[in-house]
């Protein structure tokens, strides 16, 4: 791993274009429920990005029953493997931060998976308050 | 390492690997309608039938089943021979018969032009036999639902029609279901599917309904987590933490 996903909350001015930008990128139709990261506002112009910590012994991994989800070797991002889900969303209650939504329709968990190395809502985001860091 | 022939090129597979992995693995289009990879392959749905031949068969060949026929060296595997595409056919006029509402046969069958000779059902079912649910039950362990009866009437469901015991209402079934045919039924406070009604675990936070109570059960027995997994909802859980973060980040 060459670099870090990284927030800092102290830049984050709520704005919210990580979400659009993640929800635009992964999600359908830009539906913001379907955002892998998320905006709280934490007191008086402040704010926390809550996205997937891709945990070492994740929860989400140990729980499910058919090794659908896996560590990608190179981004350290634990992905979701589409065709091996059979969609009982244990994945989901079982993350104790809450970082993994269900989709009902096509019945398979969203979660984030570093867009490949290089994720959208660092991209996007205009206050530098998301980065990958070495 | 074995080499086999699909489709009139060469390709390498490993030993015990089936000819719908090999081929999937190359790009090549083989249906299926029953396989899924985190699942035991049974052969219900007949749609990845491939005709197979050997140098030294004398030019017999049979029609297997790609996703359970292993590999073997030499093997020389044809998708799209006149039988093949005969037996495709004969299969998704059946299903056309069978379950017509069902908008995963119509889109197949839309793709490789078929209309069904035959006269259709009209009980609406939509089950078209490929047994996810039931195996999707069985990797997770309860056994609740299994192939009932014969012939025409063959039919997914628990033992004797009755209360599904063994279920845990954990909605696999139905979400894993190609066509929908499965009922399922949340309200609020409860959710029915097989005849049974179970009640739901609310989020201590919000009152959102989490999982069922017998689903909570299932996972702690099973699934080795703490007990305090199942009590709050994302959202609740990601509003919760998002406060901490902020207290430790400052």
């Amino acid at each position: 791993m060459e670099k870090t996903y990284t927030v800092i909350p102290k830049n984050c001015t709520g704005c919210r274009t990580c979400e659009l930008a993640c929800s635009m990128v992964k999600g359908v139709d830009g539906n913001l429920g379907h955002s892998r990261i998320n905006i709280y506002p934490t007191g008086p112009d402040r704010f926390m990005q809550m996205t997937c910590m891709q945990c070492i012994d994740a929860a989400c991994v140990s729980v499910c029953p058919t090794d659908a989800l896996m560590r990608n070797k190179e981004t350290d991002a634990v992905e979701v493997v589409e065709e091996r889900c059979i969609g009982c969303a244990l994945c989901e209650t079982a993350c104790p931060f809450g970082h993994i939504h269900f989709d009902e329709l096509k019945g398979i968990p969203l979660k984030c998976d570093l867009c490949g190395g290089e994720p959208t809502c660092v991209r996007f985001c205009p206050h530098r308050a998301l980065e990958m860091r070495r | 390492m074995t080499q086999i022939l699909i489709d009139n090129r060469k390709f390498n597979a490993e030993e015990g690997e089936t000819i719908l992995e090999v081929a999937r693995r190359n790009q090549i289009d083989i249906p299926t309608l029953c396989h899924h990879e985190a699942l035991e392959a049974v052969g219900a749905c007949r749609l990845c039938t491939v005709e197979i031949t050997g140098e030294d068969w004398n030019g017999s060949t049979k029609l297997v089943s790609a996703c359970l026929y292993p590999v073997e060296e030499g093997l020389i595997v044809q998708t799209r021979s006149e039988g093949v595409l005969r037996l495709r056919q004969t299969v998704l006029d059946l299903l056309m018969a069978r379950c017509p509402e069902s908008t995963v046969i119509r889109d197949l069958a839309t793709q490789h032009g078929q209309v069904t000779e035959y006269q259709q059902f009209t009980d609406g079912s939509k089950c078209i036999m490929c047994y996810l649910c039931v195996r999707a039950c069985a990797k997770l362990g309860c056994h609740a639902i299994s192939a009932v009866n014969r012939g025409t009437l063959k039919e997914v469901a628990p033992p004797f029609h009755e209360h599904a015991e063994s279920c845990v209402g954990c909605g696999t079934c139905a979400t894993i279901c190609p066509t929908g045919h499965i009922e399922m039924v949340d309200t609020a406070e409860t959710r029915t599917i097989w005849k049974r009604e179970f009640e739901f675990v609310t989020c201590k936070v919000c009152g959102e309904p989490l999982i069922t109570k017998a689903y909570r059960d299932y996972a702690l027995e099973n699934r080795r987590l703490p007990n305090d997994y199942y009590t709050v909802c994302s959202a609740c859980k990601k509003s919760e933490l998002s406060g901490h973060f902020a207290r430790l980040s400052l």
